[in-house]
């Protein structure tokens, strides 16, 4: 017994050893969040042409699937060996990591020319009391997803407001088909909901300044409306919508089981490549419709682009910022986009023609947006969410009211302002 | 007669509500092991029927997609983590149990304290130190952690075996020429054995299946146990679920198959234990 | 005998040191911790006292964890602890022969498997559209029966409180039955003499000479049920909206989604309070004899 333990630790020894030696060259980690293929095995491949490229680099690629990278990041900035390179979204989600000195500031480096590079909408996520922070890896943003033989059999026409969406759904639902498919069991999914309805329903200046942690208060009466729209939507969705993944409700779009969806652009290159051709053939979009008395802006799209930071704790600094320039720039951008149908922020990264029209028009859609608005759960301080979220949930199980939800948010964006 | 004839119908009828038993723990897991051999298709439409062609693809994939590496993890951690426990272990219950010291009482009962902390409680704060230590995200990062909420427990069964052996057993050693390492060594532990094995099963049974420290303390897929490798791959392969099933397969028949093979040295270990998981 | 006078102190020194630095050391910093405000990623720390404390007791959610543990706790005991004895008795009968073997390891066979691998499996046993529940209900005539089992707020802290039935009931089972194993045969025979029938003696003799046993199965299912955390983490992660959190995911929630290290710590001292009081009633149970 005494031999094996001896054996384990002098093996143990060796390997710090050997590490420590095979660490003469840079060593760099990289944190993205796409663990299904062809996604992982693309990052693969970008870390080994890097590598080609700078061969004293070594780019030590990890991965960590949507949902639990959320908390796992957490965690993993909190340690010695946290990632040099690492995925975030852009908006409260990354400032908070900002306030907490982990993201460095890439100004500099960006200011001398690289920040030219991307179409400036999409950079601009990044930036955070007028410093920039990170890079765009690709562009997306919400919309209609719906089945055209569907919506022609029953006869409907794309809503163009608010009111006629519900018109739409009323007579799908009769016609007996599941008007809208919706999987919300991580509670992100409804977010995209009321992100939308919130811009659309409160006024521009007001939702900015509530999504600043240190001024938020949320009191604004638009809140409640944007709820109760909500409600209206909730009895066309199927059903167990919060017991189902949202990819799970996906397949019954893709199956002709429900006539249309909320998707993200950057889940068209998913339809393109998983779903069935009936279904192929027979698909369009359209942006979610207007509220007529809304009191925000009705031409804005919600969506915002996803990124990747440098960590302030990095070592290398250096290559760290060369990996990030050269993962978003224009050469792995038209790669991205053939192999995976994502776009980056560069600017005219692919022309039409080189990808499909499907991917080229809808990426369109985001360029040509008069704004974004970030997604819901990625801009709010992470106690208001916590009961957001929740709250949102119980909303599309009918069992609480927007009243009692904006309470409480207004009561813990208090508590929230009280800590800073 | 008659007596015998209710006799047969009360064996009857148990053996009937044994049976119905038998069918509500077998059926899940059936389900889930014909499941595993299915496409996706046929999972997803006809769930009740047998696969149509048995998929042993999806066995390989699994495995391919990771699960060799978890597998490797989960043996090379829980076999140092027993390894440890069982030698820490003895040597404290043979310190504590053969020789005479003030404070004997005292430290014992500060080390089957640890019997009544629970680990999530530790969890936080354990995350700090194993940074601080530069060994989170590395096999220590369990590994210690686990021998040190086992070692109590190991301590408390191993000494009440120690207890219960006569001094004569030591002095007999001493006069062959033996010290207290060799005496321990060469007379003690070789006639432990069942009490080791009992232990190293309890250990070997928690670590195998510990899930929360694995979850916070690594990082890398080429370090996780099977546990975390499983919930990681429910995560990733969110569409290719009879994959999946036929990873959890893997993932729990080894354990299984041992129980089966020393059912004995299992059922001594957990029962003394009567601690769950 | 040749010993130094410090000898037994190399036998204990490493097994202390372990206990020391990975047990007590990071529960003392536990409570240290529930005093300040901090969170995984941030090197700042803010003193707040016991308000954390009082945050978690104004909380809802904290109130539905602790149901939702309570319930798990008290199902446990009696599903595990009365199931467990009835069956153990009824294997230990003369009703049964060879065969109890066969039985007792089959039902004590999920109980060897890993609580994450049990939750993946009924994961996808209780699935409101491939499930083999609701298979199984549609297959008896009700055609379009489609139920989310772990996704509506009545049933899903049932499901998963079923689901760990399902997998210990076999195990409190086999403790008992090594229990009965040792009660002495003459026990019986006095018994049969005086007449008893398999139930007399079930209830005169066996139940009364478990006692022990039955009060210690009784108290590890209450601490387990305190200790819980994969059984929710792998099924439902607390939802839908925080009517499955029990206090194990309810603290991972907070130190890792919502940023608040010191309130989970808070939370990870209420929880160490509740399973230290039953580990205590456990030991003083299990040394009485």
């Amino acid at each position: 017994m005494k031999k094996i333990l001896t054996g384990f630790f002098v093996l143990s020894l060796l390997l710090t050893l050997f590490s420590g030696m095979v660490a003469a060259e840079v060593q760099l980690k990289f944190l993205h969040r796409w663990t299904q293929e062809p996604y992982y095995s693309f990052f693969e491949e970008v870390a080994a042409d890097f590598e080609k490229l700078n061969p004293n680099v070594k780019v030590d690629v990890q991965a960590i699937s949507n949902d639990p990278f959320k908390e796992k990041i957490k965690i993993i900035l909190g340690t010695e060996q946290g990632p040099d390179v690492f995925f975030s979204w852009p908006g409260e989600f990354t400032n908070r990591f900002i306030r907490a000195g982990q993201v460095y500031d890439l100004t500099d480096v960006m200011e001398q020319g690289w920040k030219d590079d991307f179409v400036y909408s999409q950079l601009e996520p990044f930036i955070y009391n007028g410093k920039i922070y990170g890079s765009p890896f690709r562009l997306d943003a919400k919309v209609f997803v719906y089945n055209t033989k569907i919506f022609q059999e029953v006869g409907v026409a794309i809503p163009e407001t608010f009111e006629d969406l519900l018109r739409v759904c009323a007579e799908l639902k009769q016609a007996g088909i599941t008007p809208i498919a919706f999987g919300n069991q991580a509670p992100w999914a409804v977010s995209h909901y009321i992100g939308t309805l919130n811009q659309k329903c409160v006024p521009d200046q007001i939702r900015l300044t509530d999504i600043q942690p240190e001024k938020g208060t949320f009191t604004h009466p638009g809140y409640v409306e944007a709820l109760k729209k909500y409600q209206q939507l909730v009895p066309y969705f199927n059903q167990n919508a919060n017991a189902i993944k949202h990819d799970e409700a996906r397949i019954n779009l893709f199956n002709g089981k429900a006539a249309m969806m909320y998707l993200e652009i950057v889940e068209i290159p998913e339809i393109e490549r998983s779903a069935p051709e009936e279904f192929k053939a027979n698909y369009g979009i359209f942006k979610f419709p207007v509220i007529e008395d809304g009191m925000g802006d009705q031409d804005y799209l919600t969506g915002y682009p996803e990124g990747f930071v440098v960590s302030a704790n990095t070592k290398h600094p250096a290559e760290a910022i060369a990996f990030l320039k050269y993962l978003t720039g224009k050469e792995v951008g038209k790669k991205e986009a053939q192999e995976l149908g994502f776009i980056n922020g560069i600017k005219n990264v692919v022309d039409k023609g080189e990808v499909k029209d499907s991917i080229y028009d809808s990426t369109q859609i985001i360029l040509e947006a008069k704004s974004l608005v970030n997604w819901l759960d990625s801009s709010l301080h992470a106690k208001i969410w916590s009961v957001y979220g929740p709250e949102l949930q119980k909303l599309t199980d009918n069992m609480t009211t927007p009243e009692k939800i904006m309470q409480q948010i207004v009561k813990t964006a208090e508590r929230v302002r009280s800590e800073f | 007669m008659s007596q015998k004839n209710s006799e047969q119908f009360i064996r009857t009828c148990l053996l009937l509500i044994l049976s119905l038993l038998v069918i509500a723990i077998v059926l899940p897991m059936g389900w889930i092991v014909l499941s595993s051999l299915k496409n996706n298709n046929e999972f997803f439409s006809t769930p009740l029927k047998l696969p149509g062609r048995l998929l042993y693809v999806n066995y390989q994939n699994a495995w391919n997609l990771g699960l060799s590496q978890y597998f490797i993890n989960s043996v090379l951690v829980s076999g140092v983590s027993i390894a440890l426990t069982i030698v820490f272990g003895s040597a404290c219950a043979y310190g504590l149990t053969r020789f005479y010291f003030k404070g004997q009482t005292v430290l014992f009962y500060l080390i089957l304290g640890g019997l009544l902390l629970s680990p999530q409680v530790a969890v936080l704060p354990l995350y700090r130190m194993l940074n601080q230590f530069g060994i989170y995200n590395t096999y220590w990062a369990m590994i210690l952690p686990y021998v040190a909420f086992r070692l109590p427990f190991a301590i408390f069964l191993i000494r009440s075996y120690f207890i219960s052996f006569p001094r004569e057993l030591e002095e007999s050693a001493y006069i062959d020429g033996c010290n207290a390492l060799t005496t321990f060594t060469r007379i003690v532990l070789p006639i432990s054995k069942p009490i080791l094995a009992s232990t190293a099963i309890v250990t070997g049974i928690f670590v195998w299946n510990e899930f929360l420290f694995a979850l916070i303390f690594i990082e890398n897929k080429s370090l996780m146990t099977i546990p975390i490798g499983l919930s990681t791959f429910r995560d990733a392969l969110t569409t290719d679920y009879t994959t999946m099933l036929a990873g959890i397969v893997i993932g729990s028949l080894p354990i299984m198959i041992l129980y089966l093979a020393m059912q004995r040295s299992f059922i001594k270990g957990l029962t003394a234990g009567s601690v769950k998981g | 005998m040749k010993r130094g006078k410090y000898t037994h102190w190399l036998f204990i020194i490493p097994a202390l040191l372990f206990v020391l630095i990975f047990v007590y050391i990071p529960i003392l910093q536990s409570f240290y911790f529930s005093l300040f405000r901090m969170n995984s990623y941030s090197p700042e720390t803010i003193f707040v006292g016991l308000r954390h404390y009082r945050d978690i007791f104004d909380d809802p959610i904290f109130y539905t964890a602790l149901k939702n543990n309570t319930w798990y706790a008290v199902i446990s005991v009696l599903c595990q602890v009365g199931i467990g004895l009835v069956l153990a008795i009824i294997l230990e009968s003369k009703f049964i022969g060879r065969s109890r073997k066969l039985f007792r390891n089959i039902y004590f066979l999920p109980s060897v498997i890993s609580v994450t691998a049990v939750g993946l499996m009924w994961y996808f046993i209780y699935n409101p559209n491939i499930g083999l529940i609701n298979s199984l209900i549609r297959w008896g005539g009700a055609k379009d029966f489609s139920f989310a089992w772990l996704g509506q707020p009545k049933t899903a802290i049932f499901a998963i409180i079923a689901m760990s039935q399902w997998q210990y009931v076999g195990y409190i089972m086999m403790l008992l039955i090594v229990a009965i194993q040792k009660i002495p045969v003459e026990l019986y025979d006095a018994a049969e003499i005086d007449g008893a029938g398999e139930v007399k003696k079930a209830l005169f003799v066996t139940i009364p000479q478990v006692k022990e046993m039955l009060l210690v199965t009784s108290v590890i299912t209450v601490i387990g049920s305190f200790k819980l955390f994969t059984e929710v983490f792998v099924t439902t992660r607390g939802g839908p909206y925080d009517t499955t959190q029990v206090l194990g995911t309810y603290m991972y929630r907070h130190a890792f989604f919502f940023d608040a290290m010191g309130y989970a710590s808070a939370v990870a001292i209420i929880i160490f309070v509740i399973t230290f009081v039953a580990s205590l009633l456990q030991i003083k149970l299990s040394t009485r004899n």
